[in-house]
């Protein structure tokens, strides 16, 4: 297990990643890419995850995030008219760049979450992240995967959950041919 | 119901005797919930047809009833309970706290701030021409943001004022030394029958007694309590110190440990939990927009951590001498130090 300043530094890497592939990194995205960093490729970040908001959602990185912006390494900064972005600080910075060998451990991992989600709206963010979820944690296989999600989460429509559900078997797939994941 | 039985589980003095004197996996929350699913609540419940996994999932919520699916509404729910950003949990005890503390920090229109709570999809999004997620959450009128941002602020104050307080973590701190001594095993059962016996008279009883009786193992710490012998505060973590070392407290505790010896240093280390600060806000033309939109507050609130080093009065001229002559070497950290 990583321990927390390493998972702390994991948690900025991550998030620098994920704004350089584009993403305007609000709570959703961190919560989401720490969702398939520890589960699909198997970052052993030591958070437990429950289906919540947006879908799978952890109470523990929630305290975690709020924790780094007590400490000053992390702080809001508002997109008006939309939601905020959680940046990391200059202390943030200087924070991470003590941890050379623990990001340079994990980066190829970070990479590929951040090339894969780092674009996704939130939407689209909550229906990946639901379809992973459903995939590991249901024993349940072909359509009724999708169905479940729809059960799970109503506002998503089944055609939606297919699509999701796709790009999440892809994406297992990549993971393990690059040797990043156990292909689950 | 579930939000009159949310606090049932509270162990005697509340938080304060919570931490390290229950075993792995076990809250008040937790308590909470075995009570209100146990045989004698059972009777009540189907009494007025209810189900007690119902009520016990709405008392304490997402966070600490983890092994049950929540719906959303079963969700949204057990937000207007226990909540971050509208909890009525926290609604009342800042109100409740202030009034009775004598302070005003907790104040805020509470009435106003219920009245104009609504259920909103929670539409985070980049662009315009993103649909954003259509999941429902807890928000409010745009009418009633002023008074969110008091309540946030309420709390700010009152964690920074009061509930953090250096002298008032410090009695934490004693009453815990104080339980560790004095219950068995050093720990309050988990058999809830054996626990509710227990309540703030008997352990307030008994540390009085433990004040007159010098071979009481609980002796030293209801001293410090009963006649303020307090330990005193010897280190404080600055934004500077911050910036050298995050666990700067932590370095000053270990070298205090050494120097002074374990009994006669204390640390203690808090940071505020998840506030709740981004929610649906409705606009009077009726668009739903993020509540940082509207707010120039929210993003500039500060949160409340706390990393303090105690030492005995007997030992505190001494220390602080020897703080003057040490802080900056001791939280220094060496040369690739962190990833050890």
């Amino acid at each position: 297990m990583l321990k927390q300043m390493q998972r702390d530094a994991i948690l900025l890497s991550l998030m620098n990643e994920m704004r350089a592939k584009g993403s305007w990194c609000g709570e959703t995205h961190i919560q989401k890419s720490v969702y398939f960093l520890q589960e699909l490729l198997e970052v052993p970040m030591n958070l437990e995850f429950i289906l919540y908001k947006h879908g799978p959602y952890s109470f523990d990185l929630a305290d975690t995030v709020t924790a780094m912006r007590a400490d000053s390494l992390l702080e809001y900064k508002s997109r008006r008219p939309y939601g905020p972005s959680l940046l990391p600080t200059k202390t943030g910075q200087d924070f991470l760049n003590r941890y050379p060998k623990t990001r340079g451990k994990y980066a190829e991992r970070m990479q590929f979450v951040a090339e894969k989600i780092g674009k996704m709206g939130v939407a689209e963010l909550e229906r990946q992240a639901t379809a992973l979820y459903v995939t590991l944690n249901e024993k349940c296989a072909g359509n009724s995967r999708a169905i479940l999600i729809t059960e799970l989460k109503p506002h998503i429509k089944i055609d939606q959950a297919e699509k999701a559900l796709e790009s999440v078997d892809a994406m297992i797939k990549e993971a393990a041919e690059k040797g990043l994941g156990s292909g689950l | 119901m579930a939000a009159l039985c949310h606090d049932l589980g509270h162990l005697p003095f509340s938080h304060a005797a919570e931490t390290e004197l229950l075993p792995s996996g076990w809250d008040h929350e937790r308590f909470t919930t075995e009570l209100i699913c146990s045989d004698e609540m059972r009777l009540i419940w189907s009494r007025m047809k209810l189900d007690c996994v119902d009520v016990a999932k709405l008392a304490v919520g997402p966070k600490h009833y983890r092994d049950r699916r929540f719906t959303d509404w079963e969700a949204i729910l057990s937000e207007i309970i226990v909540g971050d950003a509208f909890g009525v949990d926290r609604m009342d005890y800042l109100l409740r706290d202030s009034h009775h503390i004598g302070v005003a920090y907790g104040r805020f229109d509470h009435y106003r701030l219920i009245d104009t709570l609504c259920i909103l999809p929670k539409i985070d999004k980049a662009a315009d021409d993103e649909l954003g997620s259509q999941e429902l959450a807890l928000g409010i009128e745009v009418g009633g943001l002023h008074s969110a941002e008091a309540l946030l602020l309420a709390r700010y104050f009152m964690f920074s004022q009061v509930y953090c307080h250096h002298v008032r973590r410090i009695y934490d701190i004693h009453l815990k030394d104080f339980l560790k001594k004095w219950l068995l095993n050093g720990m309050f059962t988990t058999a809830i029958e054996d626990l509710l016996q227990i309540t703030d008279n008997e352990i307030m009883s008994e540390l009085s007694k433990a004040v007159r009786d010098k071979e009481h193992p609980g002796h030293d710490p209801a001293r410090r309590i009963a006649r303020r012998e307090h330990f005193r505060l010897l280190y404080q973590r600055t934004r500077e110190d911050l910036e050298i070392n995050r666990e700067a407290g932590k370095a000053v505790f270990d070298a205090a440990c050494m120097e002074f010896g374990d009994s006669e240093v204390r640390h203690d280390y808090y940071v505020q939990k998840e506030v709740g600060l981004n929610y649906p806000l409705l606009s009077r033309d009726n668009r739903i927009c993020s509540s940082f939109t509207e707010s120039e507050t929210l993003e500039k609130v500060p949160l409340v951590a706390i990393d303090y080093v105690y030492i005995s009065p007997e030992c505190r001229k001494r220390a602080e001498k020897w703080r003057d002559k040490n802080l900056k070497r001791i939280i220094t950290l060496k040369e690739g130090e962190e990833e050890c």
